[in-house]
């Protein structure tokens, strides 16, 4: 017997549900009707049985296992096959790991959901399909399958209820959507799989090609290598004391007359209150100093200008650096005068 | 009612009382709801198609235009990866400039479509069925040029895989656990599920499209609806998907502004290293969303002609939106200020006092765009129904949000704990053309996407339209919606 497929087209819900009422008096199978609508209506209010439908729980959970999987992968296996320690922490630390986790976990689920629902539609559907434009301009279709005896009763159904229009033909025109649409995504996911693996395979050096890496090839300088350039021209001219591996940048002054004038009005200003107007460490302070030296002993004589130099800028045990009330140049003249002192003693 | 006398016709056709009084009630009704003021679908959908299609002369004037701009994003783009970045005003201190600043905001404004579409769906709050495409079509390309700005913010961009958590053998193994891949990985979630959301509830519409266009279009609707009938069955696992979706999709929301307000809370720099950042980025970001989406439905309602789905009460609605989450942006504002005010670090007063003098006139301007604008507007619904009114205030937000940033990412920036390192920031012209190309780019996109997909969800506002009725309660007819699952 052959099969037909007929759609009645109803302009409202009143006209659609006296229809499926009498359709299924005429025991015509639920699966073999089919109701199109432009807004959703539930079944309740058209009367018929819930839909059935595969729970997407199955399809969300694989989701969620696959983002899982992919999220254990960055945050377990790759920290384990490059180990760097950072901050202290394990290499799998849980905060941030929760929340890499947390993301594909919820990604996972929103792509599963959906692929669930493609597969249940069986999108994209590649049949000749019964259907009218007019039911988006919201028409409410009944499509009905039925043998040819049964078609006319249907035929006659329609027509009692003032359908609008009626389409009636052979159902050979509509084949039963098969199973190539699996095959479209089976596609698809091959792919996108291959478009995904290219890259990972090189990156997990499983192809492994010497890429030009300029940053391995630069040549490779030390901290502090020589040989050390001038300055250049343009740069700033060094003021104050700048210590160079603790040594002073600049050069001892001659121990000239003017040299020695300028020390020793400095001396008297900046060193007599602890060390004494003559070295001798009687100066005003020494009671509170009693441990600064006398100035004329073999030992300061036997000091290079530069240890000299080096105690009065950054000071030395309770003697505070002079830095800053002395500049290079008058240190120098201090220290040709500290060095004088001990002629002028004998 | 035993008798459902509204049934036996379309339920864009249900007469009018014979009582003239109660008639002129629903035409008043029918003016200002949009869900009772339903007419033949066949109507509104060529209403909308109609406006898809015109392509008028203002429009591709409109074209050029935005195309210059994006033009002067891209050209400038690569003049920056010739000079490098040095030629910008970025320096030690604020290395983190505008484009930072860009990607803050324009994942901000991302934040109001989703969170319109899917919280505003799962509470069913009915104002939303018109809005919904707009607000996800905000979120889909505000994230989409947000992304953009890490890749200009690299100068050297062809080295971007350098970052990338896959080692090589160049060597160089990025940090696994730091902020970024969070936040990239969130990034990609949020745009991957809105994608999703977002052509979840297109199906019904392209297949509307396809019935009802031809050409180029009728072939593109037609693959991309997929075979799409609207049988039962394909009503109720749309919605079952859609549920899924929103309920998942708003944590997702969540954590995304949440992540970007760590890329600054998990660095020592003194004002970002706050624990309230979190919270206080959302509520930002919603608000500058939901002002982004007002924008948008002012120009969409004026240049597609689309008074009859975007009405008043839906400028009412998000104004007082709005008005919420200004109150609630002050609140977390006054919040973060007064305790690093009570604190007193050094290095944070140093911030504060930044901000009262270097930075006062964007620091003021910042408080007036987000406080006393919208707060001292809002509350009237005169304004929240006016359209000039909403498109100045909105757009008096989006600066002060815009200024928000701009303190808290190059601002605060300009002051940390080492005084000589302390640099102020003026943005070149690289920076400024980039972030007006990116504007003109993001408007660029959302005109051209407004012919190719129905901008209004047609269905939801049909299958509003199907839900509600105008019963008689005494002597008034008050909208009442149905809900019949
Ligand atoms: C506040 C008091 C004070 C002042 C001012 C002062 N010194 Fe001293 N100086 C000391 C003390 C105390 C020591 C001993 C430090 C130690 O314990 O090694 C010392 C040590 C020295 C020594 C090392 C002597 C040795 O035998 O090791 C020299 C040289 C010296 N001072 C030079 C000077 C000069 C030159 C000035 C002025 C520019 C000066 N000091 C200013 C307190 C002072």
């Amino acid at each position: 017997m052959a099969q037909e497929v007929l759609l009645g087209l109803f302009d409202n819900l009143e006209a659609t549900t006296a229809v499926l009422r009498d359709l299924e008096r005429q025991n015509i199978p639920d699966r073999n009707i089919e109701v199109m609508s432009n807004v959703p209506y539930a079944p309740k209010v058209l009367g018929r049985r819930p839909t059935r439908q595969w729970p997407f729980l199955p399809f969300v959970l694989a989701g969620v296992l696959g983002g899982l999987a992919i999220a254990l992968f960055i945050v377990v296996i790759t920290p384990r096959l490059y180990p760097i320690i950072v901050g202290g922490q394990p290499l799998t630390p849980f905060p941030p790991s929760a929340i890499i986790v947390f993301e594909f976990v919820a990604l996972g689920a929103m792509a599963g959901g959906f692929i669930g629902f493609l597969l249940q539609n069986r999108y994209p559907v590649l049949v000749r399909q019964m259907y009218d434009p007019r039911i988006s301009e919201g028409y409410i279709g009944v499509a009905v399958r039925a043998d040819d005896q049964a078609a006319d009763s249907v035929a006659d159904i329609f027509a009692a209820h003032n359908a609008h229009d009626v389409v009636r033909e052979d159902a050979a025109r509509y084949p039963v959507q098969s199973r190539r649409f699996l095959a479209f995504w089976a596609g698809l996911a091959v792919v996108g799989l291959l478009a995904l693996l290219a890259p990972l395979l090189l990156t997990y050096n499983i192809i492994d090609i010497p890429w030009f890496n300029q940053m391995r090839e630069s040549p490779s300088i030390g901290f502090q290598e020589g040989p050390r350039r001038a300055a250049p021209a343009e740069s700033i001219p060094i003021q104050g004391p700048v210590l160079i591996n603790g040594q002073p940048a600049t050069e001892p002054l001659p121990a000239s007359e003017e040299s020695l004038q300028r020390g020793q009005l400095l001396y008297e200003v900046n060193c007599a209150i602890c060390h004494g107007m003559q070295g001798n460490a009687d100066g005003s302070m020494t009671k509170y100093f009693p441990e600064a030296p006398v100035l004329t002993t073999d030992r300061v004589s036997g000091m290079a200008d530069q240890e000299i130099f080096m105690i009065i800028t950054l000071g030395r045990n309770r003697m505070p650096s002079l830095a800053e009330n002395l500049t290079v140049n008058e240190t120098w003249d201090v220290v040709n005068y500290v060095r004088a002192l001990r002629e002028a003693g004998q | 009612m035993l008798e459902s006398s509204a049934d036996r016709t379309p339920y864009w056709q249900e007469p009018l009382p014979e009582d003239d009084e109660l008639a002129q009630q629903v035409a008043h009704a029918r003016d200002e709801h949009l869900l009772v003021d339903a007419r033949p679908p066949a109507e509104t959908n060529s209403l909308m198609f109609r406006a898809m299609t015109r392509t008028g002369p203002l429009f591709w004037l409109m074209v050029l235009g935005l195309g210059g701009l994006t033009f002067a994003l891209f050209a400038t783009w690569v003049i920056q990866m010739f000079y490098g970045l040095g030629i910008t005003g970025l320096n030690r201190s604020v290395m983190w400039g505008p484009y930072i600043v860009n990607l803050v905001f324009f994942i901000g404004i991302g934040h109001a479509g989703t969170f319109i579409s899917a919280a505003l769906r799962l509470m069913r709050m009915d104002f939303r069925r018109p809005i919904a495409r707009l607000a996800e079509t905000v979120t889909l390309f505000g994230l989409a040029l947000a992304a953009l700005f890490p890749l200009i913010h690299l100068g050297r961009v062809w080295k971007v895989y350098y970052m990338f958590p896959i080692p090589t053998q160049r060597e160089l193994w990025p940090n696994f656990r730091s902020p970024l891949l969070w936040d990239a990985t969130a990034i990609t979630a949020y745009l991957i599920g809105s994608t999703l959301f977002m052509y979840t509830a297109l199906i019904p519409d392209l297949a509307t499209a396809r019935d009802h266009l031809t050409g180029w279009r009728k072939r593109l609707y037609g693959a991309l609806s997929l075979g799409f009938r609207g049988t039962e069955s394909e009503w109720s696992r749309l919605e079952t998907l859609s549920n899924i979706l929103s309920y998942i999709i708003i944590p997702v929301m969540f954590s995304v502004h949440t992540i970007v307000s760590w890329d600054f809370a998990m660095a020592i720099q003194p004002g970002w290293h706050s624990t309230i950042f979190g919270p206080f980025f959302i509520v930002g970001a919603l608000f500058s969303g939901v002002a982004a989406v007002i924008i948008v439905m002012i120009i969409v309602r004026k240049a597609m002609r689309m008074g009859y789905f975007l009405r008043e009460e839906h400028f009412n609605a998000m104004g007082i939106f709005l008005l919420i989450l200004s109150l609630t942006w002050v609140y977390f504002y006054f919040n973060e200020y007064i305790v690093t005010w009570y604190g007193n670090l050094p290095a944070e007063r140093a911030i504060l006092q930044m901000l009262t003098t270097d930075a006062s006139p964007l620091f003021y301007l910042m408080l007036f765009c987000n406080i006393i604008v919208p707060l001292g507007t809002l509350w009237s619904r005169r304004v929240r129904t006016s359209l000039p009114a909403m498109l100045v205030i909105a757009v008096f937000v989006q600066i002060g949000m815009y200024l928000e940033r701009v303190l808290i990412v190059s601002g605060f920036l300009s002051r940390n704990e080492l005084p000589f390192n302390w640099i102020n920031y003026t943005p070149n012209w690289p920076e400024i053309l980039i972030t007006i190309g990116t504007f003109g780019f993001m408007a660029l996109l959302y005109i051209l996407w407004t012919r190719v997909v129905p901008i209004i969800p047609l269905w939801e506002v049909h299958e509003g339209q199907s839900r509600q009725r105008l019963p008689r309660i005494g002597r008034a007819i008050v909208p009442t919606r149905t809900e019949p699952h």
